[in-house]
């Protein structure tokens, strides 16, 4: 009973030696703290419907609304830069106007000089709404933070899928060797083969892909590919090692050394894919929905292209809320993950630690 | 300094910076070498030997420190110079065998051109031919053929990569070449050509050698001087034949007893209970009192230690009540 | 060698016979096709789209289908393109091919280039302050999110300074009566960056073996300016100088991808380079270079980079693969008519024939550039290639 808990102390005790190393990395570090503000992101939007401090009403990120009403001025925008009224041709309309092309269609008898009522949206950040709202007074900030959870949950998921699958097959391709191993290489080989976005786009034209569905294709498709190949030569290494052979001799079965000799060597390295692994599924999950394959309400993608769709992009930072809050995002969080990996290297990699 | 001496290393300290604390790996250590003699340092593993060497060259680990000492090299103060009068004494005035010879070429570099890099970084100005040929001479100094120089590492035995660090550590006409434990990895048979080859290029080149191993017979074969190392400390030093013939400290004397002849009667080995202290504590005791089977009342292990002198060149580490 | 040559080759033939059948599946999976919305317009009589149907076999079985597709395929025959007939697959790839070759060609040597050598700085000043913040910077730059990041670029350089193009590769306007086709310009510049690169690389090979490296690195700086003063004569020489203009006016548009995707792309090469050399580093020979005296710099270079240079070329290699994949994105919002435009559009609108061909065309650079990789890593690491031989 002794030896049981000795060996659960000295797993604690791994733990918390390794996480100390980890604690050194400065990357790693700075990963992390990036990782977890995310996932504070992600986790208080819940928190914050629930508790009543938002109501869904205002602040819900797909259905909402808030739109200040404020009364604009219709103008005609002339030809000529600078005159009297505007000194540029972007000044025109100003903030308070509206160009009658843009409101005659529905307001026919409406002339240049009347006042007609307008919905600010999308409005800049203020007290209410820290990032402001889109062109559908929908509020920013709150969009953010579902995307945060999109982009966890769909990362995660996928990653983890991918993982579990190459590196079973890879451990098996490298134990087994023989048919096995050049079938899986050729299956990786097949799969390298695809270019992954017109795949998606196939993919995306004939089933309808939501979060779950692209969870389960991206962690498929990561899983049987390239990663394959990495984790079967680290398992390789492992197989040689007169260790293996000594527990072969001693009649462990073949599952047995698979599983409790070469999986847990090979697990550092299928950690450090995971985490990486959740980088690309993010920057990947941002570029569908960015290319509108993905049917789903609201992610960081979406909004960019959303943004672009409706040319603020290139108003530049006019409005600057709607651009530079996602795109910033996914590249926090994806660089983020990759950061703890590097980080997570230092720690289970000793040859590139300080000497 | 002393004219005579081409190496004066006085009261080196360093440690080591870890994650676990600091490792104090050489502690006060202070010895001389004369020139075209060889010096031998032995000591069992652990005990500061390979990290005198490498301090010897300033090529220490990054986290690694000299806190206080002196290295003079042929007249010149090295610790503290900077990295570009280093470089000039790398390989030019010092060199090195280096333990585990394997790995000390890169794999994918011709063994040639290795040594020529060697001697282009010091002799700028040779040309091409010159350099082949003393590669060549150098070559049959140590009973390699020539187109070794064309090889890669890998085609070469352990005993030719061996020889061929030997012919790169004189490539550059050092005066004081350090062998740390060069033959180790290899057979008794090689060893024993390895061993002839240095002591051969040794006295034709006038060379000072120090040589490293916790082998002592090796030491006693090759060495006219030697020192013991313990827990990072110099325990006694001197003519090697005064050290065999009449050992002063407790754990000389047990390295001597725990090695077996194949002269004379059958004995009983001795071996030593216990493991060398951690070096992790700045004791500046006798290190070796818990474990010295000599230990009686006169001891005061907590007292500084020096090196005393008891017979000419002969010193001996003893605590300052003694 | 020759057998592993020779099995290696069959199985590489098996994989891509799985991969047609498997891809023509996949287009099928797809609802409707390319007809649909071509001739189910009602001022066409009803019979048009039933006959055309019929005359490419579209309502036969999926497996007479798939087998006619193979059985054509390894007959040379690739079909017609349903939307731009009378072109052939092989016309349209031909075509647009080049466009993306130059544009992506010209990244990679640059990215390339500028991430090994980044990659190897990082890894020598382990543990120094600026180690941190430029790897940090390299991940980000890694990880940006890229259709945003093209995007703020073109607002940044195309609208706001007005310095670069926003789109396609020319100005139609100037191009009116030019007296070549955009595609033979292409193929020139093409064929000059072949013979500039691989002069280069000769110059670099030949000087290797100079005995004092300060001589040699002027050998290689003056042969470097002689290729520039070759390239002004080149491109004032007959029919090219005619050209120069022209393939100015493509080079000014590429401009701008080409630094978008650079910068995105070199942090890969940047952050494997470091992570090998970190590895290569604790290596002994490290050490006995570091005594034999040597310059910081040269063991960096000369051992350090050298021995990190197999896996990162290899994973370059790879790399190239995805050039397409990559193309997709950039040609779309560059507005490039390369390779990636093309395939994106036979995939979205379902033109079968040309979207087999491109994924074949894929296919096969992917399992060729696969084999490249795997011989070139013998090529370099010479203990792979004694064990080879022997």
């Amino acid at each position: 009973m002794s030896e049981v808990n000795s060996l659960k102390e000295s797993r604690k005790e791994n733990f918390s030696k390794n996480f100390n190393r980890f604690k050194q990395s400065k990357i790693g570090m700075t990963g992390l703290v990036i990782v977890v503000l995310f996932g504070v992101l992600a986790l208080l939007q819940p928190l914050l419907f629930l508790s009543g401090i938002w109501d869904y009403k205002t602040y819900d990120p797909v259905v909402g609304y808030d739109a200040e009403k404020y009364i604009a001025e219709v103008v005609v925008c002339p030809d000529e830069y600078p005159n009297e009224r505007y000194s540029e041709r972007k000044d025109c309309p100003g903030r308070n106007e509206v160009t009658l092309i843009s409101v005659k269609p529905y307001n026919p008898g409406i002339k240049e000089g009347d006042t007609i009522d307008r919905f600010r949206q999308p409005a800049e950040p203020s007290g209410k709404h820290i990032l402001g709202t889109d062109s559908l007074g929908r509020d920013v900030f709150s969009q953010i933070m579902e995307g945060s959870q999109v982009a966890f949950i769909l990362g995660l998921l996928s990653a983890t899928l991918s993982v579990v699958i190459s590196t079973i097959l890879g451990s098996i391709a490298a134990y087994f060797g023989g048919f096995i191993d050049s079938y899986l290489m050729r299956q990786s080989d097949l799969l390298l083969m695809l270019p992954s976005l017109p795949l998606l786009f196939i993919i995306s034209a004939f089933t309808e892909l939501q979060v779950w569905h692209l969870a389960l294709v991206l962690g498929t498709l990561g899983g049987l590919g390239g990663s394959v190949i990495t984790i079967k030569s680290q398992a390789l290494q492992v197989k040689v090692k007169p260790f293996v052979d000594s527990a072969r001799i001693t009649g462990g079965s073949r599952m047995n050394i698979l599983f409790s000799h070469i999986l847990p060597n090979v697990a550092p390295l299928a950690l450090l894919f995971m985490v990486f692994g959740v980088t690309g599924a993010i920057a990947s999950e941002s570029v569908l929905s960015f290319l509108g394959l993905l049917n789903i309400d609201m992610s960081w993608g979406l909004m960019i292209s959303v943004s672009q769709a409706d040319g603020y992009i290139n108003q530049g930072l006019t409005y600057w809320w709607l651009v530079i809050p996602a795109g910033l995002s996914v590249t926090l969080l994806a660089g983020g993950f990759y950061l703890v990996g590097r980080g997570l290297d230092d720690v289970f990699n000793p040859r590139l630690r300080k000497r | 300094m002393n004219q005579n001496n081409i190496l004066e290393v006085k009261k080196l300290n360093m440690m080591y910076n870890t994650l676990e604390g600091n490792v104090n790996a050489v502690k006060d250590v202070s010895f001389e070498i004369k020139k075209g003699s060889s010096f031998g340092l032995v000591g069992e593993s652990g005990c500061g030997k390979t990290s005198v060497a490498m301090t010897l060259m300033q090529l220490q680990a990054d986290n690694a420190k000299i806190i206080s000492g002196n290295i003079i090299f042929d007249g010149q103060e090295m610790v503290g110079l900077n990295e570009k009068e280093l470089r000039k004494i790398r390989w030019g005035g010092i060199s090195i065998v280096f333990q585990g010879a394997m790995n000390a070429w890169n794999p994918v570099i011709k063994i040639g051109e290795q040594i020529r890099e060697a001697i282009r970084e010091h002799y700028p100005e040779n040309t091409r031919s010159e350099n082949t040929n003393k590669i060549n001479t150098l070559f049959k100094m140590v009973g390699l053929e020539q187109n070794v120089a064309d090889r890669y590492p890998h085609e070469l035995s352990g005993g030719m990569k061996q020889r061929a660090v030997i012919a790169l550590s004189l490539s550059c006409d050092p005066k004081l070449i350090i062998a740390d434990e060069p033959t180790t990895a290899l057979d008794v048979v090689i060893q024993d050509q390895i061993l002839k080859e240095i002591k051969k290029v040794q006295k034709d080149l006038g060379l000072s050698l120090i040589y490293i191993s916790h082998d002592i017979a090796v030491i006693a074969e090759m060495t006219d001087y030697m020192a013991v190392m313990y827990a990072g400390r110099i325990v006694e030093t001197g003519k090697t034949e005064d050290i065999f013939k009449n050992p002063k400290h407790s754990y000389t004397r047990m390295l001597l007893d725990s090695t077996p002849s194949i002269i004379g009667d059958k004995k009983m080995l001795k071996s030593l209970d216990g493991e060398p202290p951690s070096l992790m504590d700045n004791f500046s005791g006798c290190s070796f009192a818990s474990r010295c089977p000599n230990r009686n009342t006169t001891c005061h292990p907590e007292l500084d230690m020096e090196l005393v002198e008891v017979g000419e060149d002969h010193f001996v580490d003893i605590c300052s009540a003694k | 060698m020759a057998k592993y040559v020779l099995s290696r080759f069959f199985q590489m033939g098996l994989v891509f016979l799985l991969f047609l059948v498997l891809s023509y599946i996949l287009f099928d999976a797809i609802p409707g096709n390319a007809f649909q919305s071509l001739l189910l317009n009602p001022s066409l009589p009803d019979y048009a789209y039933d006959q055309v149907v019929e005359l490419y076999g579209l309502n036969e079985p999926l497996l007479t289908r798939i087998q006619n597709y193979v059985i054509n395929f390894f007959k040379g025959d690739f079909g017609y393109s349903y939307l731009q007939f009378p072109k052939t697959p092989i016309d349209l790839i031909a075509e647009r091919l080049p466009r993306t070759l130059m544009l992506f060609s010209i990244v990679n040597i640059f990215s390339f280039y500028s991430g090994f050598f980044v990659g190897k700085v990082l890894a020598w000043r382990r543990g120094s302050k600026s180690e941190t913040w430029i790897t940090i910077t390299s991940v980000f730059s890694y990880t940006i999110f890229y259709p945003w990041f093209a995007l703020i670029m073109l607002w940044f350089f195309g609208l706001k300074l007005n310095w670069l193009p926003i789109g396609k590769f020319l100005y139609p306007e100037k191009w009116y009566d030019a007296p070549f086709d955009s595609d033979v310009v292409f193929i020139e510049m093409i064929k000059y960056t072949l013979y500039f690169s691989l002069l280069f690389f000769l110059i670099n090979i030949f000087t290797r073996n100079i005995e004092s490296i300060s001589k040699r690195r002027n050998i290689r700086i003056i042969g470097f300016a002689s290729l520039l003063v070759l390239s002004i004569i080149y491109w004032n020489f007959g029919k090219l100088e005619e050209m120069k203009t022209y393939a100015g006016d493509i080079a000014y548009h590429m401009i701008l991808p080409i630094i978008t995707v650079t910068i995105v792309a070199f942090a890969g090469t940047a952050l494997l380079t470091r992570t090998t050399m970190m590895e290569v580093l604790k290596e002994d020979y490290i050490l006995t270079a570091r005594a034999k005296g040597i310059s910081q710099k040269r063991i960096r270079d000369r051992h350090a980079a050298r021995t990190a240079l197999l896996p990162v070329v290899t994973s370059f290699i790879f790399t190239i693969v995805t050039i397409i994949d990559g193309a997709v994105l950039t040609e779309n919002i560059f507005s490039w008519p390369g390779m990636g435009q093309l395939i994106l559009d036979s995939v979205l609108r379902e033109d079968i024939p040309v979207a087999m061909a491109s994924f074949s065309f894929i296919g096969i650079t992917a399992l060729v550039a696969h084999f490249i990789a795997d011989i070139s890593y013998a090529f370099l690491d010479p203990r792979i290639r004694i064990k080879s031989q022997g």
